[in-house]
């Protein structure tokens, strides 16, 4: 049983639930108290010691039926012992209509055989189940399976047998309920394939070693990440949001010692006949405003991404945010993150602008922001800037860019290149970069982390 | 005060609760259970309005132990919360010792012999006469067991929640001038959050969390029948029935169980005798808080055909409260 719990446990972190080992523990002295007999005490002690945060609440009740299951596959019923000889004869005689394969499932579904776990591991393997390990692909792995034992097919043939036993003279309501049955036993083996699909998969994901390398992760250079790489940093830009928005409180907190306020310091101290024990002092804002400019194509769609996560994560430490995007022209997107999970605005933005061949424009984009949204930039504005700075041999726009930069109070480019390959090629960074306040190189989650922790510190 | 008592299995814990008027399932009465047998504080979590607060008192009534609330808010510092030294206490008790003091000082002839003996009676200005004990030290340092209620955690600043890490995981304050002061009793600790804002991890890790989500009907109505026992059960079905359906409407704010009490108990004070459309329109408010909501609600009532309901299916309920 312990085993299976800590299996349970590395099942519950693979698919993104964070359990210490502090709450793996409390897990077991929970069990200790009240025993495993009662399922559903049970799980509400795993649950309670588990699970901090409503979100993970369904991954919870998804694996643990998988591994805690009642393991209840349906009985299926037997047909064969219940037909009269003429209706057996009828329908051996109807299933020869059927190709061999069709036939010996359709046998098999009278006589209300299950599948043998060895039958199953050999379809798991030949649908590529052993590589499946996140439990979205439970339905699509069962339907995998369906498919193997050609279940679409089968319920046509059931259909067409039916009406085969109709038309030689079987009884209506006997053909009725035989395919009844015969419906709820396939029904039956569906159950036992999904159930045998979420088992594997969650097994697959309790041996998947814990976690390792987020770290090494935070420090892959965006350009060499692969999809699933990319899916395990945006849980990370959540754990990450939450450290620096500490950071950030904190030194906001302590940073409150701006000017005297004569007022309320006297009104504090009336109590101590006016003797300044208690000093108020006003507070200082010390949000900044933001304008957010993000190259999303192909090369840097990734870094943007994130970039625009974390600092919509961070949203309740900046007073105002305007974010664009752009490829060959400029997009407002802010509206698309109100109210929404940054992850889902971001996968929305993109979609507004699909990949595929674009021209790389800033020159254009610049154009385009200096037209329509210049009032955004003001003397209180940090104006930030992310993008490798290629602009496919376009006309960068100098111009432009240093009115931009004369009218913010900081211009910011964080750029995930190496200084060394500046001015490469179509690069036309070094063009710009006299024209910037800050230049952050920002080729990882960490380096981005670090950058977005200056941005927010020196305002 | 009764003394106290714990409880030997989460049924007892929920009979307990139930004679306190609190109407737990079985989920809330396990989880308490295990919070109180592991001795870990439990962070609860849900909509506002569900009775996370209520399951404070409750449990406070029903173990016999005193009740002690910290209200979380932007900018609640540690003197807020743990203690402070009360110095217009200390100043005026000076200033009425004065005579004392000067008693005790004139027989020292050098300056540092009278600071030396006044550094000796010192102990007398920080002593626990002039702490000043906010609601973390009054739990730690309350003779009776306590159940410590701290409330909207999620309004509170990170730092703070820092703090209060330190005062969770032992029990113990270390205040400079009187050194270590430690639990007498272990209190029994209820978090509650609104989920305005992501806790920390290392306060999750600490805790044991539930989720209390908006009850089911017949839990709802358990509670109504519970609180409201004018209110006849016919009209107690009808009321609950359409707040259910309110809640699966896309509201601004949806309305939380202590705004279907306030509502059964509006309908009791107007004496309503059925769910009709006045009674409904004059009514209405006390559920719904948004003048936009308000509207929708309407509009949805004032449907002329029972054809479409908010959400899946309700239909069949709009006839039965309309006569």
């Amino acid at each position: 049983m312990e085993e299976r719990i800590v299996k349970f446990i590395s099942a519950l972190r693979a698919a993104g639930v964070r359990v210490s080992l502090a709450e793996s523990a409390d897990a077991f002295r929970a069990i200790d108290e009240l025993g495993v007999q009662d399922r559903e005490v049970f799980r509400l002690s795993l649950l309670s010691t588990l699970v901090k945060d409503a979100s993970s609440i369904p991954i919870f009740e998804e694996l643990f039926p998988l591994f805690f299951g009642t393991s209840g596959v349906p009985p299926l019923l037997n047909l064969s012992d219940d037909l009269s000889p003429e209706e057996a004869k009828m329908i051996s005689q109807a299933l020869q209509q059927f190709k061999e394969q069709i036939r010996q499932m359709m046998e098999r579904l009278m006589r209300g055989e299950q599948l043998s776990q060895e039958e199953m591991e050999r379809l798991g393997k030949f649908v590529g189940l052993n590589q499946a390990d996140d439990l979205r692909y439970r339905e699509w792995m069962t339907q995998r399976l369906q498919k193997a034992l050609r279940f679409p097919e089968i319920r046509q043939a059931l259909h067409e047998l039916a009406e085969m036993l109709s038309q030689m003279g079987m009884d209506k309501q006997r053909v009725e309920q035989f395919e009844r049955l015969m419906q709820s036993n396939q029904q039956a083996l569906e159950d036992q394939l999904r159930q045998f699909a979420g088992q594997k998969i969650a097994e697959n994901l309790s041996q998947q070693p814990p976690d390792e390398g987020v770290d090494a992760l935070l420090n892959r250079p965006f350009s060499s990440l692969s999809d699933s790489d990319m899916q395990r940093l945006r849980k990370e830009v959540q754990r990450l949001s939450a450290v620096l928005r500490t950071r950030v409180a904190l030194r906001q907190k302590r940073a409150k010692g701006g000017q005297l306020d004569a007022k309320a310091t006297i009104r504090a101290n009336l109590k101590h006949g006016n003797v300044p024990i208690e000093v108020k002092h006003k507070e200082r804002t010390q949000k900044p405003k933001l304008v957010v400019i993000c190259d999303v194509s192909t090369s840097m769609r990734s870094c943007s991404e994130l970039m625009l996560s974390l600092l919509y994560a961070l949203q309740d430490q900046i007073s105002k945010t305007y974010a664009f995007v752009f490829i060959d022209h400029i997009e407002y997107v802010s509206p698309d993150f109100e109210g929404k999970d940054a992850r889902e605005a971001v996968h929305g933005v993109l979609e507004r602008m699909p990949s595929g061949y674009y021209n790389t424009d800033l020159g254009n984009s610049l154009e385009n922001f200096t037209r329509n949204h210049l009032d955004t930039v003001d003397s209180r504005t940090t104006f930030l800037l992310v993008g490798d700075g290629r602009n496919n041999y376009n006309d960068p726009r100098i111009d432009l860019f240093k009115t931009l930069t004369r009218r913010c109070r900081r211009a910011i480019w964080l750029n995930p290149e190496t200084p060394a390959l500046w001015g490469t090629g179509d690069s036309d960074m070094l063009k710009y970069a006299p024209d910037c306040d800050v230049i952050l190189k920002t080729g990882t989650l960490a380096e981005l982390t670090v950058a977005v922790d200056r941005l927010l510190a020196q305002h | 005060m009764t003394s106290t008592r714990s409880f030997a299995s989460p049924q007892a814990l929920k009979n307990g609760l139930s004679e306190q008027q609190y109407i737990a399932n079985d989920e809330i009465a396990t989880i308490m259970y295990l919070s109180q047998q592991l001795g870990k504080p439990l962070l609860t979590e849900g909509p506002a309005g569900v009775g996370k607060t209520e399951l404070a008192k409750a449990i406070a009534g029903a173990t016999g132990r005193e009740f002690i609330r910290l209200q979380c808010y932007d900018g609640l510092d540690e003197t807020k919360a743990l203690y402070e030294w009360e110095y217009a206490k200390q100043l005026l008790y000076t200033q009425l010792l004065r005579d004392k003091l000067q008693e005790t000082l004139s027989s020292t002839t050098t300056l540092t012999e009278a600071a030396d003996r006044l550094a000796h009676e010192e102990d007398v200005f920080f002593s626990m006469r002039f702490l000043l004990q906010r609601p973390l030290l009054k739990a730690i340092l309350s003779e009776l067991p306590t159940v410590l209620l701290i409330d909207e955690i999620d309004r509170a600043d990170a730092e703070f929640e820092a703090f209060l890490l330190e005062v969770l995981s032992d029990f113990q304050v270390s205040v400079p001038e009187l050194g270590t002061l430690s639990a007498v009793h272990r209190p029994l600790v209820i978090l509650t959050s609104n989920n305005t804002r992501e806790l920390s991890e290392a306060l999750k890790r600490r805790c044991l969390y539930i989720f209390i989500d908006y009850p089911s009907i017949e839990q709802e109505m358990a509670v109504v029948r519970l609180k409201v026992p004018e209110l006849s059960a016919k009209m107690a079905r009808q009321a609950v029935e359409l707040v259910q359906s309110l809640r699966s409407m896309d509201l601004r704010k949806s309305p939380s169980i202590s705004e279907t009490l306030d509502w059964a108990k509006a309908l009791v004070a107007i004496n309503a005798k059925s769910l009709d459309v006045k009674t409904m329109e004059t009514t209405l408010s006390v559920l719904l808080k948004h003048e936009s909501d308000l509207q929708r609600a309407r509009r949805w009532l004032q449907r002329p055909s029972p054809g479409s309901g908010p959400g899946d299916g309700e239909d069949s309920r709009l006839t039965r409260w309309r006569n």
